[in-house]
């Protein structure tokens, strides 16, 4: 039995390590000169060490005010995508209405969709109501979640229906039960369902890109992909400024992650 | 009765919605923001040649205006050139505004198509199609600008034009000039053709036994940027008399493909000594490959230490001169916006002709962008011929454009040299291959070539 632990722990410890290593290297590329990182000899560690790659992120991309930019995106998407999410997911839980499991089924499929499909006239669309070069352009889209109504629903049908009863002999309101009961139930989905739409959020490239002209409004992930010219790519500055920005997520995994697993499998088994 | 505590939370919930509120619909813009000017004469001469610029005048009426100009790279020096002209007529603000190459081409179009888009905005000759039709003719007689700037007539569309070539680009060899020294190479072995080439490359080939330490020639990864220019060495053009019919599966590049085919059967070089030759040359293990201008700043940014020059290619007899050297594309100058209001328009007319008359700007543009620049009066200035990537155009005339031609043909001859590199395909059968591609992705597309437009052009 140990020796079965034992492999087993080895085993994950070689995947971690493969998986982790490519981040390290990233970390420490992003403290090398661009002709070390091209260079034919390579090495883990800096022959010699620079800053240089983080102190010319700033001027080069305004760093900072696109790192804003993309916390206040990300965060505010978060917030009101699951709050929408919970309000979503309690409604096709615990209510019982007719159409329920077509209109369900209808937000199920909106997932079904591929994007290319729908980039074009979503574009046209924010164009006409003239929300370019707007963050309502960004958030609106965002703000309701198909897969975060699936998720919710599927972690509150583990709710027992009884404690909604009681509550509502007890004279609660409805109001009341969805924030007070329900809710604090399913915080660990909500866990789950905050770092997959803050890492979705955060990472999103293309229809930010494609919404936002101004370049004080810019998001970190269009910013990231100025390193990548016509002929070449600036891979120091790349690195300097890809390793500060998974920062963010990192924060965000630390704190939800004690809850992110049991909230993952929440979406997963039907209680 | 709302409780202190609550009164606190709903306060804190107004504040925190107002201010995303306000963040929500903050728009670009800005307002015009500069100032009014009221002295059209400048006491400043006319620039240009035969394209002129006349600065003493008022532009929008010395109104402030505010333009926006896109582009891809060079974004101080873009700026700086904006800001220069702002400095003549400071009621115009021009913002240079970075954007990503790759997306840039789905941006761009997405904004014309929707009368959006900045008034200013680089231009790819590859992407032409997509953008042409959005685009405003320059306020500039054609016969001026073919007048000043070499290749113009080529972009001439029913007597418009609406962008011209800023410099040439094209092929040259690059050479480790360490490498060159070391193999006890002079200036005087420099190779005017391939047979001398092929002996060249064989001297600055390092082996250990049967490993490659050192190919004297790499060209991994390159083969389709070869293929497109070299069959022009022996008269052979990328389109049929026709000017419609694509002519890949000829006799020309046949033997283009053998020449260098021949060189690593010397083992002067190997299709598995790394997949990027100009990646390898930058490293130090090839002594010399092919690559197009921009390769220069390339090796300045990214290779700083390594010690380089350049050549122009060799041709296939020694003393002839060819039927061209190789193709060219050019890098592009600016294009203006149809959906821009008339005011923009005309200010960016205006800041056309200051820009495409301004020697000082063209000619940093052509240096950093290592191209030769297209505008005549500064052709001939020393610092062109000190620049090894420039020196080695030799003849400028003697490089042809066949026109902006459709991405199959370098996708369809990269396959093809994957074909016989790595795959064991017979040279004759990956060119009827990459023919017949290119053949069917060109079918329908309307697509024109310029080659007749080549003062040498002579049909097959």
């Amino acid at each position: 039995m140990k020796v079965r632990v034992f492999a087993l722990n080895a085993t994950l410890a070689v995947v971690g390590v493969i998986i982790v290593l490519p981040f390290f290297w990233m970390i420490l590329s992003a403290f090398k000169s661009n002709a070390e990182i091209v260079g034919f000899e390579q090495s883990f560690w800096p022959r010699e060490w620079t800053l240089q790659n983080f102190i010319s992120i700033q001027t080069k991309l305004d760093f900072f005010r696109l790192f804003g930019n993309s916390v206040f995106l990300s965060v505010t998407i978060t917030a009101l995508s699951v709050y929408t999410s919970l309000v979503g997911g309690f409604v096709f839980a615990k209510y019982r209405f007719r159409g329920r499991g077509v209109l369900f089924a209808v937000i199920l499929s909106t997932m079904m969709v591929t994007w290319a499909v729908v980039i074009i006239p979503r574009y046209t669309m924010f164009r006409e109501i003239g929300l370019t070069d707007s963050y309502a352009s960004i958030i609106i889209p965002a703000v309701i979640s198909a897969f975060g109504i699936f998720m919710m629903r599927q972690s509150m049908d583990a709710v027992p229906d009884e404690i909604l009863e009681a509550a509502r002999i007890d004279g609660a309101s409805e109001w009341f039960i969805f924030h007070r009961i329900v809710a604090p139930m399913s915080v660990n989905a909500i866990s789950a369902l905050s770092i997959f739409i803050f890492l979705w959020v955060w990472e999103d490239y293309l229809w930010p890109y494609l919404m936002i002209s101004s370049e004080e409004k810019q998001v970190l992930a269009v910013g990231l992909t100025t390193f990548n010219g016509q002929y070449s790519t600036d891979y120091g500055g790349l690195f300097a400024a890809t390793s500060l920005a998974i920062v963010p997520v990192m924060i965000v995994y630390v704190i939800f992650q004690r809850r992110f697993i049991a909230g993952a499998a929440s979406a997963a088994l039907k209680g | 009765m709302i409780r202190p505590k609550r009164r606190v939370r709903v306060a804190a919930s107004i504040a925190a919605a107002t201010v995303i509120a306000v963040s929500l619909t903050a728009c670009g813009g800005g307002g015009s923001g500069g100032v009014e000017d009221t002295e059209a004469d400048k006491g400043l001469p006319v620039a240009g040649v035969n394209l002129t610029y006349d600065p003493n005048t008022l532009v929008n009426d010395g109104k402030p205006i505010e333009l926006e100009w896109w582009a891809w790279s060079n974004i101080e020096q873009f700026q700086a050139i904006a800001d220069a002209y702002t400095e003549i007529h400071p009621n115009v603000t021009i913002k240079v505004v970075n954007q990503p190459w790759e997306d840039y081409w789905t941006k761009l179009p997405l904004e014309l198509q929707s009368d959006g888009g900045p008034a200013i905005f680089n231009v790819h000759n590859s992407q032409h199609d997509n953008l042409i039709a959005k685009m405003e003719p320059y306020d500039i007689d054609p016969a001026d600008l073919e007048a000043d700037y070499t290749g113009a007539a080529a972009h001439v569309i029913d007597g418009e034009t609406y962008y011209v070539d800023l410099g040439l680009m094209s092929g040259s060899i690059y050479y480790n000039t360490d490498m060159w020294e070391a193999a006890g190479l002079t200036e005087a072995d420099i190779p005017k053709t391939w047979d001398e080439f092929r002996e060249v490359a064989k001297k600055l080939t390092i082996r250990e036994g049967d490993e490659l330490r050192q190919a004297g020639f790499n060209f991994n990864g390159a083969g389709q940027a070869m293929q497109m220019g070299m069959a022009y060495q022996l008269g052979q053009n990328l389109f049929a008399a026709d000017g419609a019919t694509p002519a890949v599966d000829n006799q020309a590049n046949l033997d283009v493909i053998n020449r260098f085919l021949d060189i690593y059967a010397d083992g002067s070089g190997d299709a598995d000594f790394g997949a990027s030759a100009t990646e390898s040359f930058g490293q130090g293990l090839s002594a010399m490959t092919y690559a197009w201008g921009w390769f220069s700043g390339t090796l300045r940014n990214e290779y700083p230490d390594l010690k380089w020059s350049a050549f122009q290619t060799p041709v296939p007899s020694g003393g002839e001169t060819p039927y061209a050297y190789d193709r060219y594309n050019g890098e592009s100058t600016f294009g203006i916006n149809a959906n821009a209001s008339d005011a923009e328009k005309a200010a960016a007319q205006d800041f056309l002709r200051y820009y495409l008359t301004d020697e000082e700007s063209m000619k940093e543009l052509s240096l950093s962008f290592s191209i030769f620049p297209a505008y005549k009066p500064i052709a001939d200035d020393p610092a062109f011929t000190e620049d090894p990537a420039l020196a080695a155009f030799g003849d400028i005339e003697r490089y042809i454009w066949p026109g902006p031609v459709p991405s199959t043909f370098e996708t369809s001859t990269a396959t093809m040299w994957e074909e016989i590199l790595f795959n064991g395909v017979a040279p004759e059968d990956a060119l009827a291959t990459a023919q017949k591609t290119i053949e069917k992705d060109l079918d329908g597309k309307g697509f024109v070539p310029t080659e007749d437009l080549y003062p040498f052009y002579a049909a097959d």
